[in-house]
């Protein structure tokens, strides 16, 4: 694809979810339940529905790099979701053209008993890539994590760290277009976070799009020219990183 | 080749939407077939990692369990070991298949919650998995049978192209079956226990290892049960049998009304999924 059709437009997207208490999950409590009427003393049967997003609305295009702020529980995470196609809008359009790379979870897709090499195949394969492709970049995506010897072992003998190059060197060897990240990447040592630097500059260079959410306010001026600022589901509108410090509250 | 060039999510906008949304996810997921299989193969090769015999141990165990039981109920029910034992061992090992289908179909979804959760692979593509992860367990086991069909010299009688449709029809129903209970496992966690139980209950009920003769012939026990024809289509044209028109009409009217059932409940509570994992 060409960098500059890269583009996400999010238009009045409103997520809700469901929260499933305990007894709700068990389909015996459930029959118990319409049997006796409903008197079966305490029970959490209910299901909470829970607003993540509400009408979020905004536009990038190619060359942006929106860091996301906001506290924990503020939807930052539940909109990398939705962007990244696993969670469905309730209301609303998410339109994305690109190839979308959603680096959310360390452990996605891993095998904790099987080597790193083993884990590079397998999120390589969930990413994309084809067997063929793999056995292609597996010299240079083993280069790049920078792991060495230690790709012959399982990844369930890796710290956070490790695990973090093993997964971004996969990720980022899919030629993304959209890179969608949650602030897991602050975990790697300061080797790690040069070259992840420059990976992320080359992406740039295919004008690419960014969407990172983050705590670390020095990290966001590093990485974004654009931030938003998410607050109980409501988005701010997006400025201009310089502007960060007016989106912050009056301390 | 990769996945997702230009996406579109929408909120609901009628039945219509929702349906041609999950048949876009199954379509996806034959587009992506090599994703399932490398998932399935990855599966299995982890499962028996640093074992020698790899699959070949289930297919050691099963093998036991025919010769035991062969040996066992052909005295029993005083048939000739000629033919009994050839009988238990595709009984065996294609129950074992149509049992795993379902029981790993519990955990479809679930097991696949991290990668569902933050990617936009399509659904089906577990479904897949599960079903190839057990049909690869099969190729393994195809040595039980070969090696008895052989060494009894039943192997002039069996009907391999009857039996490879009778295979392929028992797929196309035990695969909706596992992607029913992997939505309800997803929803309601006790589903597993009681699709154990139900599973169980079904192996003594169904001919897997007793031969249905006498006042059973016939019997509504047998006609009314699926898991009796399921095995059916494919073991008795393999021992050089016919199969019962009504066995084909039972499984191909089966097939229809359950995968019609179970995708309609797939479009209705497709978005929800993920929330249940």
């Amino acid at each position: 694809m060409k960098g500059s059709d890269v583009s996400i437009t999010v238009t009045d997207l409103t997520l809700r979810f469901p929260v499933y208490g305990v007894d709700s999950k068990s389909l015996k409590k459930h029959l118990a339940r319409i049997t006796v009427g409903g008197k079966l003393g305490r029970t959490t049967m209910g299901v909470t529905e829970v607003t993540a997003l509400s009408k979020v609305n905004m536009r990038l295009r190619a060359g942006d790099r929106l860091g996301l702020i906001g506290h924990n529980g503020s939807g930052k995470t539940s909109l990398l979701r939705a962007l990244a196609g696993a969670y469905e809008p309730d209301e609303g359009t998410i339109d994305v053209h690109g190839q979308i790379a959603a680096m959310l979870d360390l452990n996605l897709g891993i095998d904790p008993s099987a080597t790193g090499l083993d884990n590079i195949r397998l999120r390589g394969r969930i990413a994309g890539l084809s067997a063929k492709e793999i056995d292609q970049r597996m010299q240079e995506i083993a280069d790049f994590t920078g792991l060495g010897p230690f790709l012959a072992m399982p990844l369930k003998t890796y710290s956070a760290g490790m695990q973090a190059r093993l997964a971004f060197a996969v990720a980022t060897a899919v030629h993304a277009d959209v890179l969608l990240m949650d602030e897991w990447i602050s975990v790697g040592d300061a080797d790690f976070q040069k070259i992840a630097h420059q990976r992320i500059l080359q992406l740039m260079e295919r004008a690419g799009i960014l969407v990172l959410a983050s705590h670390d306010h020095e990290l966001i001026r590093l990485y974004c020219n654009k931030v938003m600022r998410i607050e109980a589901g409501v988005a701010s509108p997006i400025m201009d990183v310089k502007k960060l410090d007016e989106l912050l509250p009056a301390a | 080749m990769q996945s997702v060039q230009h996406m579109v999510r929408t909120g609901r906008r009628g039945p219509m939407h929702e349906f041609s949304m999950a048949f876009a996810d199954l379509r996806a997921s034959f587009d992506r077939a090599g994703l399932a299989w490398s998932l399935a193969w990855h599966d299995i090769v982890s499962r028996y990692r640093g074992s020698m015999l790899g699959p070949f141990w289930i297919t050691l165990s099963m093998g036991l369990m025919v010769a035991g039981i062969g040996f066992l109920y052909a005295n029993l029910f005083k048939v000739p070991v000629n033919e009994f034992i050839p009988y238990v061992a595709l009984g065996i090992v294609f129950w074992g298949m149509i049992a795993n289908v379902i029981l790993e179909g519990c955990q479809t979804f679930v097991q696949a919650s991290g990668i569902l959760s933050q990617t936009a692979l399509p659904m089906f593509t577990f479904v897949w998995r599960t079903v190839m992860r057990n049909v690869i367990n099969l190729m393994h086991h195809v040595v039980i049978i070969v090696g008895v069909l052989v060494f009894y010299d039943h192997w002039r009688q069996a009907n391999v192209p009857v039996g490879a449709v009778g295979l392929l029809l028992l797929l196309a129903n035990i695969s909706w079956m596992s992607l029913a209970v992997g939505l309800a496992s997803a929803r309601f966690r006790d589903i597993p226990q009681i699709v154990g139980s139900v599973i169980q209950f079904s192996m003594f009920m169904t001919p897997v290892f007793w031969l249905p003769g006498g006042r059973l012939v016939d019997h509504a026990v047998l006609l009314l049960n699926p898991f009796y024809h399921l095995l059916q289509v494919v073991r008795a044209p393999l021992l050089g049998q016919s199969v019962d028109a009504l066995t084909y009409i039972v499984l191909g009217v089966l097939a229809v009304v359950g995968w019609i059932a179970t995708f309609s409940t797939f479009a209705v509570i497709r978005r929800r999924i993920v929330h249940y994992l």
